[in-house]
């Protein structure tokens, strides 16, 4: 897996254990100030991702969020990458500063398998040096889903309601009512949840796959991804694009920036006022702005349709490029689409018309 | 950790006029040990102004090495107006590059258009210094009009060891222009190739390179021996900003040389 190489020594061996939800969180409120903290806190009628001060302020049962936390505190939607001094010549100045340890609670798994999705980025082939010290100085505490929400499809990409993969982040929590199942991933995972649990037992065990069960049965939004990648790359024509984008589509680029998944971003200098400095940094980009694959003479992806097709394509296909398909199944971009495109509905208008 | 997004300053040593617009700019890195292969690039900028990814159109001797720069956007316009002395703030070299080693002992057919023929020189250069490793050579080159042709004092050199043939598509009046006049695609019919032991490259406008592609391969020319370079905006080149995006390849670290087969049929390009 990806992030394979996060879980810190080689040789832990994962355990489980059962912990009151009170202890669970007076263990939380042990952690600052050591650790930054993070989880999910009610804001209006929302969830959001934020900082909290005691874990008074977490709201665990929420249904989903509008921004995904590896988007806001790992990979950063905006980054000073590099100052340029200039005292007579100009001269680089890094700006690595150091990075706070810190702890995100109750992340689902659709947003873990993102945070995946972001690791075959920024750790690849070129080691992101700004990704890699936060994802370093994260812990990752995951929360199974209790819940499924109108647009959540995460059963159908593999990524949920319950998170199967096994390392990469540290604890992994599911709800049993009164205390949380915790499967402890990794060393890290331990060192911040040294507390006295009860053994799991095997009806803990059949709880929780009972539950993953019932929550299997209330999806209401189902893709059948077999085939799909072959099938969209012979439909580059299909007038499913340019129709729901001519209709429909605003290239207002919402769907990028609630995705958890979509990393591209735009590098930009800004000068000091005196002229003597220059900041170099790094802000989300969107491939549905016009100008995103311009080029002198000639833009790549010029109309609508052509960059709503890139969106939803990358989406559901392109597995070649990490060997995973780049959708974790949240759902964000269809709830967040000011007129309701759907990608699911896009692709399935392609499998309806299939010939063959 | 070292950040990947650091650049490094290259002075200019020579500036050379080609066309109104274009400009060759020798360069000159004092502080790093700097190789490239031939077809790579360079994200090329200043602080404050920005970066463009540029293609090498010299080979690397001793840290110095050519960048042929036509002044079209803000980050070119900018580097118009430098001078012999000023430096450049560069990152690289990047990318996947022509695949010479391959190519050892068989002929190579290079076809350029426009401003495609800086990435090819390269090639040319590494060919005419180790000449008896390859067999036949050929470049066609096509460009908008006399006056547009880049490299022109090097053309008389390169036909002492390969095969050269121009093509113009318009020649302007009162201009003398003793080569082919139309498409590139047409100079196709005026080469004979052992398609046995032929690889061709291509660098030009996509629209191009398609024809060009699909006129080799229904000359006989096997899908595993013809290589294209793509152009897309980039801002990293290391394959993380997604501008480069090309179907599932990043055209930064995957390219920008690529087989034409692996790049074909994808969205949102002519190939």
């Amino acid at each position: 897996m990806s992030g394979s190489g996060m879980t810190g020594v080689h040789g832990f061996r994962e355990f489980n254990v059962l912990i009151s939800k009170d202890v669970f969180f007076s263990c939380i409120d042990t952690l600052r100030p050591e650790y930054k903290v993070f989880g999910p806190v009610r804001d209006g009628n929302q969830t959001v991702f934020k900082e909290i001060s005691s874990s008074a302020d977490l709201f665990m049962d929420y249904s989903t969020t509008m921004l995904s936390p590896g988007k806001m505190f790992i990979y950063k939607p905006k980054e000073d990458m590099l100052k340029f001094r200039d005292d007579g010549t100009l001269s680089v100045a890094e700006v690595m500063t150091g990075v706070e340890k810190q702890v995100i609670v109750g992340i689902h798994p659709c947003d873990i398998s993102a945070i995946f999705y972001l690791d075959r980025t920024f750790l690849g082939e070129f080691v992101d040096p700004f990704y890699k010290a936060r994802r370093e100085n994260t812990i990752l505490i995951a929360l199974n889903c209790m819940q499924v929400s109108e647009n959540c499809f995460c059963s159908s990409v593999g990524t949920g309601p319950h998170l199967h993969i096994q390392s990469g982040y540290d604890v992994l929590l599911t709800d049993l009512g009164e205390d949380y199942l915790a499967e402890i991933k990794s060393e890290k995972g331990f060192e911040v949840f040294r507390v006295k649990g009860q053994e799991t037992g095997p009806n803990e065990w059949s709880l929780k796959s009972e539950k993953e069960k019932s929550l299997l049965k209330s999806f209401k939004k189902i893709i059948d991804t077999r085939g799909l990648d072959e099938l969209l790359m012979k439909n580059l024509d299909h007038p499913v694009w340019a129709t729901t984008a001519d209709e429909r589509c605003l290239s207002c680029s919402n769907c990028v920036m609630v995705c958890p998944t979509c990393f591209c971003y735009n590098i930009v200098d800004e000068m000091s006022m005196d002229l003597k400095e220059i900041t170099r940094f790094r802000q989300l980009d969107a491939c549905q702005d016009l100008r995103f694959a311009e080029v002198h003479g000639g833009n790549f992806r010029s109309t609508r349709a052509s960059r709503l097709r890139q969106f939803v394509i990358h989406n559901l296909n392109y597995t070649s490029q990490y060997g995973v398909t780049k959708t974790v199944g949240c759902g964000r971009c269809i709830t967040w689409c000011p007129t309701n495109i759907d990608l699911t509905e896009m692709a399935k208008e392609v499998q309806r018309s299939r010939t063959y | 950790m070292k950040n990947p997004l650091i650049p490094f300053k290259a002075v200019i040593t020579d500036i050379k006029l080609e066309t109104t617009d274009i400009r060759t700019y020798s360069l000159l890195l004092r502080d790093a040990v700097y190789k490239t292969k031939p077809g790579q690039f360079n994200m090329v900028g200043y602080p404050g102004v920005g970066e463009a990814p540029i293609s090498l159109s010299s080979v690397v001797c001793e840290n110095r090495f050519q960048h042929t720069i036509k002044a079209v956007g803000r980050v070119t316009k900018f580097i118009e107006r430098l001078r012999e002395g000023d430096e450049l703030f560069l990152r690289g070299p990047y990318g996947s590059s022509w695949p010479l080693e391959s190519t050892i002992g068989k002929d190579i057919l290079l076809i350029a258009g426009g401003l495609g023929i800086a990435p090819m020189r390269p090639v040319i250069q590494e060919i005419l210094t180790k000449r008896n490793s390859f067999g036949n050579v050929t470049l066609i080159y096509g460009t908008r009009r006399p006056d547009t042709l880049l490299f022109k004092n090097e053309l008389d050199v390169w036909r002492k060891d390969a095969m050269v043939l121009l093509a113009v598509d318009e020649v302007t009046p009162c201009t003398i222009w003793a080569y082919h006049v139309g498409l590139v695609t047409e100079l196709l019919d005026k080469v004979s190739f052992n398609v046995e032991k032929t690889f061709a490259f291509i660098c030009g406008p996509e629209i191009m390179m398609r024809f060009i592609s699909r006129g080799l391969f229904l000359r006989g020319f096997l899908p595993s021996r013809v290589y294209v370079s793509l152009e897309r905006r980039m801002k990293c080149g290391i394959g993380q900003c997604g501008h480069c995006q090309h179907g599932s390849k990043f055209v930064c670290k995957d390219g920008p040389v690529f087989l034409y087969k692996e790049v074909s049929r994808f969205p949102d390009s002519l190939l």
